[in-house]
């Protein structure tokens, strides 16, 4: 059996999945305004490698995406990892019958292949994501949506604190159970070598 | 320094340590006496001689925490996460696990059982029947969805090294043509050879393919059940119905493995490809889970 603890520790995880760089609520049919229409869906698109400028897309997916997605479960959010190097890594945005304004003046004049048509009552806008970090990204598409960010709660708040200080507790235990284990091995090897002298002596 | 009880015979100093202990015990103890102390531990160590000797090996049951220090999750929530975690994931590569503890003796029988799921899991396993052709059990396995059925094409195609199937079974009649074959040395190590004793020889070979069609096998492992559950696209309605069925047929098969054994299910843990595993509490969902239709698709 896996220690409880240690499970309870894996999950951890999930205040990472809460709170951070894109815990946002996009647009849904019932939030839009006139300026941020409904966000439908997003794809996002980048190659394999990351020369070209495609590093900061796939960091996009591995932090942001998924806290996008636990606050907008109903987004359909797909990602494609491509082997063509030089394309330039791209993130669609699916609006519902209009692009927003700040799409229509961010977006690039490039296409994506890999990314599915729009429906005919979806307007899509492509971001370009080349050279950009995933925090810029973030910003990007937070201007370009108009995401409302969730603020982490008090417990959130508590529960970071409390794992900070796990995470400096545990930089101490490490170092005193190193020592624990460098001491045992000390003894078991002096132990060998004092029983290899003996039989040595023996041999003589 | 010479002990005082050094100057009393060894019996005495037997009758004084066990008899006057208790009383001087609580006492602080004056120097004269000291020597007792000295005493006691050949007597202890003749002691735990006449003891049973330890009991052997480690304990019978497998060890099982205690669900309170666990962080439980009704299955909408864990969804939620799950699904945040798989973000982007291949659809198809990506899916919903369930590990099920047992609490059950570390010796005795283990559950080693296939089930079929309401709403199939797999992407369908490729399944060969080995029949005599142009029968009506021929007609039937094709109907079921065998990919390959016949005698020899079949046997043609597996010496040429040609296996495109995850499952082989045979129909009696076609048994010694079978064995005749020699596929043994081929498909035996591949697990793939048809024998009446793991039940890949079976008169009725179209209800067979039927259920190996979306049969998964399962088996407990160190009292744990593991087993995929469900695609990711799935909804929760569907996920339920998955594990509902799961659970009633583990509880069923624990209850038909022997009388004096008692095997019942401990935890339920729903986990994913690339998620961590969260205990589930039974519940379907919360005031905070997200609306239903919300947990599915892409």
């Amino acid at each position: 059996m896996v220690n409880f603890f240690k499970r309870m520790r894996k999950l951890n995880a999930l205040l990472d999945v809460r709170t951070g760089t894109g815990a946002a609520i996009l647009p849904t049919a019932a939030t839009a305004t006139k300026e941020f229409p409904a966000i439908t869906r997003l794809h996002l698109t980048y190659a394999q490698k990351i020369y070209g400028g495609h590093q900061g897309a796939r960091h996009f997916w591995r932090k942001c995406l998924p806290r996008l997605k636990f606050h907008n479960p109903a987004i359909p959010m797909t990602v494609r990892q491509t082997t063509e190097q030089e394309i330039p890594a791209s993130l669609t945005i699916y609006f519902s019958e209009r692009t927003s304004d700040a799409a229509s003046l961010l977006a690039a004049k490039i296409t994506d292949k890999h990314a599915p048509k729009p429906l005919d009552t979806e307007q899509s806008a492509i971001l370009e994501l080349k050279d950009l970090d995933f925090q810029a990204i973030w910003n990007k598409v937070a201007k370009v949506t108009g995401a409302q960010e969730v603020p982490p709660t008090a417990a959130d708040l508590a529960q970071r604190a409390r794992h900070q200080e796990m995470d400096a507790k545990s930089i101490t235990d490490r170092a005193r159970v190193a020592e624990i284990r460098q001491q045992r091995a000390d003894r078991e090897r002096m132990l060998k070598e004092a029983k290899g002298e003996i039989e040595k002596l023996k041999e003589i | 320094m010479a002990s005082s009880s050094s100057f009393l015979p060894s019996a005495t100093r037997g009758v004084l340590s066990s008899s006057c202990r208790p009383a001087i015990r609580p006492r602080t103890m004056p120097p004269f006496l000291s020597g007792f102390q000295q005493v006691r531990p050949a007597s202890q160590t003749r002691s735990k001689k006449a003891a049973p000797p330890k009991k052997k090996g480690g304990p019978k049951e497998f060890k099982q925490g205690n669900l309170d220090d666990l962080e439980q999750f009704a299955l909408c929530d864990a969804m939620r996460y799950l699904r945040a975690f798989e973000v982007g994931r291949e659809p198809a590569s990506s899916k919903y696990e369930v590990h099920i503890r047992m609490k059950t003796r570390r010796d005795g029988p283990v559950i080693r059982n296939m089930l079929r799921f309401p709403h199939s899991v797999q992407t369908e396993s490729r399944i060969c029947v080995v029949c005599p052709p142009g029968t009506r059990i021929e007609k039937e396995a094709r109907a079921a969805g065998a990919v390959l059925v016949g005698e020899q094409e079949v046997f043609d195609a597996v010496l040429a090294g040609k296996i495109e199937f995850d499952r082989c079974i045979c129909h009696p009649d076609s048994l010694p043509a079978l064995n005749k074959a020699g596929l043994g040395r081929i498909l035996g190590p591949r697990g793939l050879m048809p024998s009446v004793k793991t039940g890949t020889v079976v008169e009725d070979v179209a209800s067979r393919v039927e259920m190996l069609r979306g049969g998964t096998i399962y088996r407990e492992r160190d009292a744990v059940i593991r087993l995929p559950i469900g695609q990711l696209a799935f909804s929760p309605e569907q996920l339920r119905d998955n594990l509902r069925v799961t659970i009633d047929q583990i509880k069923k098969d624990a209850a038909g493995l022997n009388d004096r054994i008692t095997k019942e299910v401990y935890e339920v843990v729903l986990s994913s490809t690339n998620g961590p595993g969260f205990s589930l509490n039974g519940e379907f969902k919360t005031d905070n889970s997200p609306d239903v239709s919300a947990l599915q698709g892409a």
